[in-house]
């Protein structure tokens, strides 16, 4: 079930010729596994906003994002309805609830996005993990981009320090990097991989493998950011906040100086 | 002092872990996971100048966000003033507080 929270909506684009009208997916319904006081790490304060608002934040800077969709735990929803009164007011919001998997998640914001996909109101879905809260405008702007005009697009980091084996035990020789989010894709044909996995029961470990398995589009590498780091351990609290403050506090307009990773072999970061 | 509490990876433990987290007005101080009791806290040295940082934000920042504040809800921006007034220095000194004892 869907509920909406949030003013007026984001700015849309035009219809036909123009940017793409982009709508956006935050993961926030964590990965189920919980101990102690089953807190919610997207809930925890950051520099004087919750996690998971900070992204939302840079992505509405552009006008290509029209649509915000927010996964969340149905037990997470009271504090969040309060998180998104108080921070992201001025944003409209959907909020769904997501499944036991973050391919289940992922698959009820799209059904929920799944009357604008059809009726050709949205063009790009960008997908991000809301425990990335320091992923600047430019990134979302560099999938989007890379998306309408490629299929597909993920933000990558090369890391030279890590190497895979083949099956001699030599170092393949290939580029290894690690992905990140946001991560997006031509609406309609991310709406049929999705659907199509359903039917197939197939549970992807990210988007682009659903992606990779039920379409032939293309998914382009773009420049990650070294400052998009996801919040896992509970020293990257502590430097996401110092990169916050570093960036006073805007990462709406953020550069990405990054060169292009030709050849690239996809990696799961942490 | 504000106290949380969540669920992290703790790397002495290899697992995710419940973990205390004490936050100096909007910046966290420490983080002790409540299993192992692995503890990390920003020294004085840093938190000092990192606290007068933000402060400095947070003043600069005010009126903008108290206008934003009065031009989405004029109603509950003035109904809830009075109470935000009184609040602000008892928060102040209870947040300067926190990190003269430390």
């Amino acid at each position: 079930m869907a509920a909406t929270s949030g003013g007026t909506g984001g700015a849309s684009g035009a219809a036909g010729a123009g940017p793409a009208r982009a709508a956006l997916v935050v993961l926030a319904a964590g990965e189920g596994s919980r101990v102690g006081h089953d807190t919610n790490k997207v809930l925890l304060p950051l520099a004087g906003r919750r996690v998971f608002t900070w992204s939302i934040r840079w992505a509405h800077s552009l006008p290509q994002v029209a649509q915000v969709v927010l996964v969340i735990r149905e037990g997470d929803r009271e504090q969040v309805m309060r998180a998104l009164a108080r921070e992201l007011r001025d944003v409209r919001v959907t909020v769904v609830v997501g499944g036991s998997s973050r391919h289940e998640s992922e698959w009820n914001a799209l059904q929920a996005l799944a009357p604008a996909i059809e009726s050709g109101e949205t063009d790009v879905v960008v997908i991000h993990d809301a425990a990335r809260p320091l992923a600047a405008a430019q990134v979302f702007l560099d999938v989007i981009d890379a998306a309408t005009l490629h299929g597909g697009a993920l933000p990558v980091r090369d890391q030279p320090a890590l190497t895979t084996l083949d099956e001699s035990a030599e170092p393949a020789g290939r580029r290894t990097v690690a992905v990140q989010t946001p991560q997006a894709f031509r609406a309609a044909p991310l709406l049929e991989a999705y659907s199509r996995a359903s039917a197939d029961a197939f549970v992807g470990t990210d988007t682009a493998s659903c992606v990779e398995r039920y379409t032939d589009v293309a998914v382009h590498c773009v420049p990650g950011d070294a400052g998009n780091i996801k919040i896992t351990f509970p020293e990257d609290l502590f430097l996401a906040e110092r990169l916050l403050a570093k960036a006073d506090y805007d990462l709406s307009s953020k550069p990405v100086p990054a060169p292009p990773l030709p050849g690239t072999r996809r990696r799961r970061s942490r | 002092m504000t106290v949380e509490f969540s669920d992290l990876s703790c790397e002495r433990c290899d697992l995710v872990t419940e973990h205390e987290l004490h936050y100096a007005g909007r910046l966290l101080e420490s983080v002790r996971c409540t299993r192992c009791g692995h503890r990390m806290m920003v020294s004085h040295q840093a938190l000092v100048p990192a606290y007068l940082h933000d402060l400095e934000h947070r003043v600069v920042s005010k009126p903008q966000r108290m206008w934003r504040r009065a031009a989405q809800d004029p109603r509950g921006f003035i109904a809830g003033l009075p109470r935000a007034v009184v609040r602000q220095p008892p928060k102040f000194v209870r947040e300067l507080w926190s990190l003269v004892r430390r």
